[in-house]
């Protein structure tokens, strides 16, 4: 009977280790990869790789665009429900009417967003109000700390990061970073693991050739000659005229980058790259370094203009005053067109031609920043019969404000074109260079002796009897060129009797410069000239800027301003 | 038989010194495993608060760059402590004499002579 009962009990025992050895065969050999993957599921958190752009340095190393983590709200449609006051409580908070966020919200799927990248205080009473099937996300968002200062340099991002404009969009290469995902151990209760690996990709660095302050100059100043001219925009490139390094470039208006895609695209123009015009008078540059490289004319040389005009192709041009027998230097000086038609027509239409090409007019300056234009001039063969008595004088050409700065830096450098740049080092993110383009490309263009003699010739325009006394500034001698061109009306395609472009292009200090600048006012009401309207400009920002480099002081004794010893 | 005896006692005491052995090893590898996966716990937290004092230093730091930015420390500075730009034409000229005497700062180049 115990025999019995005994084999009964090890009949059970063995065969309940049996079923347990069969179950364990099936879960650890049969089933396994299925089981083992779906442990992993359950075991394993996936997360986005955070990715942070790099910053964007100016030549200081001042922050102009960081990254900041802000947290995006989303919603889970399954869970879900809450109730019509909750809505009303939410809808202010993410900035959306009650109905319309609701009604945005389909019935199916698990994930929708309702707002992104919410500032943190908003994200933190979203939180307060518990609300189930709400959730958040972390997300990098770009931020402009400087508002709109270089807005048209920097550029901007959109949601997703994704460049846009500007330097983003330029060097998203080296900016940007690329993400994936990053596997984390979780408990039961959604607790994770570290897992020591750090879930941030970061881009390299940017460090630009902008100076902050120079750049606040440029605008504060633009921004009063928009306001005293009533003009409809306005723009300014100071650059270091021996490495072609871009100090500031701004135009008006401007936007703020931080909510760059809601800003109109009139402001978000580059006029420094995008916009061509004709240049008027600052033009004359091309006529005057061509007939001293040519020899065809001395500063000396006279020029018979006291008739005041001079009729090309049968179209009279005139001066704005009658100057009678005047020297070469005084052509330019005085901003004589029909000194420059007659100059011109020495030089011929196929040096013009040639020696606006060697000047960079006609062509991308190759400036590391998105949409540049080429402007244009005419080939000679296409020439019409008024063309050499408007060329000459800035007219039937189209070039970049940028252009023109570049052409001037050539006479400023003793001769030689540069290459405009605004990034001058791309840094890792522990800060190594990886890139350096503080040595700018240049190519010489002109004898020294010609810049030099045409320099000679521009510093004379700042001086008594020059078109441009209003840019001269305290302490330093300033060379430069005014420019007053008439603008083409989109209506009728004829030059417009009231919308004028008015520009000063120059340098200082004018025998050792260290910015070359054009200064642009589109459209100014009440004056046009750009000796009125551009060369105050100039003067104000140069004032400044020369303040603010230490600059010395060419009109006390000594080489230094600030006279310090022991 | 002295052989024998002796092997008996290294029975008696071996065998459940490597048992013991062996389950204090098996015990200590438990324990260190879970005091792992404890660490684990701790620095999952640790970095979660790390990610979000992080999180509060960009705000910060976005808000200095932001507060030290040169239009808004010009706009604030001028109309509340007369800040202005350096402007050269209002260098002080400095002198200092050779003999043992203060330092005298003018507008004037020439008050820098010995009074």
């Amino acid at each position: 009977m115990r025999t019995g009962r005994a084999v009964i009990l090890h009949t059970a025992v063995v065969f309940g280790f049996l079923i347990v050895a069969y179950r364990l065969t099936d879960l650890m050999l049969f089933d396994h990869e299925r089981l083992a993957r779906r442990a992993k599921q359950q075991h394993t958190a996936v997360e986005d790789v955070q990715v942070r752009r790099g910053i964007i340095f100016d030549r200081m190393g001042r922050e102009l665009a960081l990254n900041l983590d802000l947290e995006s709200l989303y919603c889970d449609p399954k869970t879900f429900a809450p109730s019509w006051e909750t809505i009303r409580m939410l809808a202010p908070l993410v900035d959306r009417e009650p109905q319309k966020m609701l009604s945005r919200i389909p019935d199916e799927g698990r994930f929708v967003w309702i707002k992104r990248k919410l500032p943190p205080e908003t994200a933190d009473k979203v939180r307060a109000l518990n609300i189930e099937g709400l959730g958040f996300v972390t997300e990098a968002k770009r931020f402009y700390p400087k508002g709109d200062l270089a807005s048209h340099v920097i550029g901007f991002v959109g949601i997703d990061n994704q460049p846009l404009e500007g330097i983003e969009l330029q060097y998203d290469k080296y900016l940007g970073a690329k993400g994936g995902k990053v596997f984390r151990e979780r408990d039961a209760s959604g607790r994770t693991l570290s897992s020591g690996i750090s879930a941030e990709a970061k881009g390299n660095n940017i460090v630009l050739t902008i100076d902050e302050v120079l750049q606040r100059i440029v605008e504060k100043e633009l921004d009063r000659a928009l306001e005293q001219w009533r003009a409809a925009a306005a723009t300014a490139v100071m650059m270091d005229p021996y490495s072609g390094g871009i100090l500031a470039l701004a135009n008006r208006p401007a936007y703020d980058p931080n909510a760059g895609g809601s800003a109109p695209g009139f402001e978000k123009r580059n006029r420094a790259i995008t916009d061509c015009y004709e240049p008027g008078s600052v033009f004359k540059i091309v006529i005057g370094v061509g007939s001293l490289e040519e020899k065809l004319v001395t500063p000396n040389s006279l020029f018979d203009v006291s008739r005041g005009g001079i009729e090309v192709g049968g179209k009279v041009i005139r001066d704005v005053h009658k100057y009678g027998v005047i020297t070469f230097k005084e052509v330019i000086q005085k901003s004589s067109n029909v000194g420059s038609i007659m100059a011109g027509m020495r030089l011929g239409k196929e040096n013009i031609y040639r020696y606006a090409k060697l000047l960079g007019i006609g062509e991308k300056t190759g400036i590391d920043l998105p949409g540049e234009v080429s402007g244009w001039i005419p080939k000679p063969e296409h020439w019409s019969g008024t063309s050499l008595g408007a060329i000459p004088i800035g007219q039937e050409v189209a070039v970049t404000p940028l252009q023109i700065v570049r052409a001037y830096a050539a006479i400023a450098n003793g001769g030689y074109l540069v290459r405009p740049h605004i990034v001058s080092e791309v840094l890792s993110p522990d800060r190594k260079t990886l890139a350096s383009f503080r040595d700018g490309e240049r190519r010489a263009v002109l004898s020294a002796k010609t810049a030099e003699t045409f320099k000679e010739i521009l510093k004379s325009v700042t001086e008594d009897g020059g078109t441009a006394r209003s840019a001269s500034v305290d302490g330093n001698l300033v060379a430069g060129k005014t420019g007053t061109a008439q603008m083409i009306d989109p209506r009728t395609k004829r030059y417009s009797k009231d919308k004028y472009v008015s520009s000063f292009v120059g340098f200082v200090p004018a025998d050792n410069p260290r910015i070359a600048m054009i200064v642009v006012v589109y459209e100014p009401k009440g004056q046009i000239y750009g000796g009125v309207v551009a060369a105050p400009v100039f003067r104000e920002i140069a004032r400044q800027a020369l303040s603010y480099l230490n600059v010395p002081r060419e009109d006390v004794p000594g080489k230094q301003a600030l006279l310090a010893w022991r | 038989m002295i052989v024998g005896r002796r092997r008996s006692i290294g029975k008696l005491v071996v065998t459940p010194f490597l048992i013991a052995l062996l389950l204090i090893s098996v015990f200590a590898l438990v324990f260190v495993r879970s005091q792992i996966v404890k660490l684990e716990y701790r620095l999952g937290e640790l970095e979660k608060k790390k990610t979000l004092c992080l999180r509060e230093r960009k705000v910060l730091f976005a808000e200095k760059t932001s507060q030290l930015s040169f239009a808004r420390l010009e706009a604030s500075s001028q109309s509340q402590d007369g800040f202005v730009l350096p402007d050269r034409l209002k260098v002080v000229q400095i002198g200092k004499h050779t003999r043992s005497m203060p330092s005298h700062a003018s507008f004037k180049e020439k008050q820098l002579a010995e009074p």
